[in-house]
């Protein structure tokens, strides 16, 4: 099993400080209040017949269901996630739109090289680096957190600003992240597409080539790039948990770090279980919303 | 009689020179080195001068890392180039022996699943049937996993030490190699050549040595940088954490004492504190693609470019 006891940190004022005031007398009673004197096979009968029924246990640290603590963090993640994949899209397409389109030139050699560069470095590197410029030199965003602490809004603008204010790095970072496989996959297929007849067709047809390119071209180059959100999410569900930790915030990574911190086993599978739930609910909208982009694919 | 037995030596040792095709070597690897593009060339040098700074690394370095030497959180000057991290030790001595612990990390990582990961795949393409249905059954299953979550869980559960990272690193990175290698096999078999050597005779150990490995191999050696620098990542990763070796001192555990410490931010410490390791993590991660995408370039103009973590 894992190594530590959660209920040796239970009572620490720290993450992660363990500090034994228990008498034996009182731990072998935690013990058997959270039922884990009882064999195992039996405590995962238990464990399973719990969450059929949408119970996922208590959470040992926080002393609250393992759902509430969930419910509480899961918002800000998946606030920065969608943002993330919002921005990283938008701009991967354009970028990469652009970088077909001048496929010969200089511009482009330059942009695919820092592009490419740009990938291999991991987020949560790319985010201390933003922290340190952005936060600590030019001071010009907050430090850590998701809101400002004791802050008496006017009004829901404010709060919402706020909000945006403080989740500006994170996404910034996530979707910087992302980008270049966007970046790559549009240029690629638009360079795969615009070789193909019924663009030689249109531009015959004596179309514009703004039309050429957004109407023809990059409605049908899109296909691969949505396919490739969905893998998106997947991945950045994972690298969610060090990006906040370089921002401290108070996402579903950083609760996931602190709970294997305290080893506080219920959460860590609540978390584990979220996070598989959500990246395969990614997984079956791209292949749904496929289907309904493309006629051809049946479902 | 004396000079002679010189000549006859010196004779011998060129023989023998001209037998290991010494000037063959150095003219191939000059060559293959010409062939690297510039962010290539300059992708080998970088990584020449981490390696001479990890095996060098008491030369270079006048303090050991992990003793106290200096005051606490001194500024780079004179005595230590780098300044000191709050206990007082050497950070520019932290930085170069941290640099063996990355490559450590990276080589032994990207070695044992590269060439595990490739072996395993070459025999279950060769071999074929069922014992190949169940290998790609495995590897779907581990390419599916969200790696880091599970990563950080798994190394939460065996503790932390070197030797458990690399083997959860092991484990997370082996399918690559082995899907690559399988496939690979898999239409390197239907070639006439194979055809006709195993008609010949050929046992199955000579012709997965002799035909079938060293076609694989160029590709394995290709993926083996992706994954070191995909496990120099990890590990620096669970280290930021605080779920890599505590008493080690890699560049990961350099930034979690480093973001760890109390209010580094509004002070002045993060210059020299945080800012050398995240620089030397950065240039050797630059340093590994390049040499990576020249490398794919090079040997196999073909081969796709997968990516993910």
């Amino acid at each position: 099993m894992m190594p530590g006891d959660p209920f040796l940190t239970t009572s620490a004022d720290e993450v992660g400080e363990e500090i034994i005031v228990m008498t034996e007398e009182q731990h072998l009673y935690y013990l058997n209040y959270y039922g884990l004197d009882r064999p195992l096979s039996e405590q995962f009968l238990v464990y399973v017949k719990n969450l059929m029924m949408g119970n996922l246990g208590r959470s040992i640290y926080y002393k609250m269901p393992v759902s509430d603590v969930i419910m509480l963090h899961l918002p800000w993640t998946i606030l920065i996630v969608v943002g993330a994949t919002v921005i990283s899209t938008i701009s991967g397409v354009v970028l990469g739109t652009l970088s077909a389109k001048n496929r010969k030139n200089r511009s482009d050699r330059i942009l695919m090289t820092g592009m490419i560069a740009f990938a291999e470095i991991p987020s949560f590197l790319l985010g201390l680096i933003l922290l340190l410029i952005f936060s600590v030199y030019l001071r010009l965003f907050p430090l850590a957190g998701a809101i400002t602490p004791f802050a008496n809004y006017n009004g829901l603008v404010e709060q919402l600003w706020d909000i945006l204010y403080h989740a500006f790095l994170p996404i910034v970072t996530l979707s910087l992240a992302q980008l270049t496989d966007v970046y790559l996959l549009t240029r690629n297929t638009l360079i795969t597409v615009t070789t193909k007849d019924y663009i030689r067709t249109a531009r015959a047809k004596g179309l514009g080539e703004k039309t050429v390119w957004i109407r023809h071209a990059l409605r049908n180059a899109l296909l691969p790039v949505v396919t490739r959100t969905g893998f998106m999410i997947g991945i950045m569900m994972g690298g969610v948990v060090l990006v906040e930790s370089v921002f401290s915030y108070p996402g579903i990574g950083m609760t996931l770090r602190s709970a294997v911190v305290c080893r506080d086993y219920p959460l860590i599978q609540g978390i584990l279980l979220v996070i598989a739930v959500s990246i395969l609910v990614c997984n079956l909208l791209v292949d749904k919303i496929y289907g309904k982009l493309d006629p051809r694919v049946v479902i | 009689m004396i000079k002679d037995v010189a000549a006859s030596g010196n004779a011998r040792i060129i023989s023998f020179a001209q037998a290991l095709n010494i000037d063959k070597i150095v003219s191939s690897t000059a060559e293959t080195f010409s062939r690297f593009s510039i962010e290539g060339k300059i992708g080998i040098l970088g990584i020449i001068c981490i390696i001479l700074m990890a095996v060098f690394a008491p030369v270079i370095t006048i303090y050991p890392p992990q003793k106290i030497t200096g005051d606490s959180l001194e500024p780079p000057g004179p005595g230590h180039i780098l300044g000191t991290d709050e206990l007082g030790m050497d950070i520019w001595s932290q930085i170069c022996y941290g640099a063996r612990m990355s490559l450590t990390i990276g080589l032994a990582v990207a070695f044992a699943a590269g060439f595990g990961g490739g072996a395993l795949g070459i025999l279950a393409g060769y071999m074929g049937g069922h014992i190949d249905q169940a290998l790609m059954r495995v590897i779907d299953v581990t390419m599916a996993l969200p790696s880091l979550p599970l990563l950080i869980v798994i190394s939460a559960f065996l503790g932390p030490s070197i030797l458990n990272v690399i083997l959860v690193l092991v484990l997370f990175s082996w399918a690559k190699p082995a899907r690559i290698a399988r496939s690979q096999t898999l239409s390197l078999k239907q070639n006439n050549y194979i055809i006709a050597a195993q008609n010949y005779g050929a046992k199955p150990f000579y012709l997965l040595w002799r035909h079938i490995f060293p076609e694989v191999m160029p590709v394995l050696l290709v993926l083996v940088i992706g994954i070191s620098s995909h496990a120099i990542i990890a590990e620096t990763g669970l280290a930021f954490l605080g779920l890599g070796d505590p008493t080690s001192k890699s560049w990961g555990m350099m930034l979690n004492h480093a973001t760890g410490f109390r209010s580094i931010y509004f002070t002045p410490y993060w210059q020299w504190w945080l800012l050398p390791p995240l620089f030397m993590l950065i240039f050797l991660l630059l340093c590994l693609t390049f040499i990576s995408r020249d490398m794919e370039r090079i040997l196999d103009p073909k081969l796709k470019r997968q990516k993910g973590f």
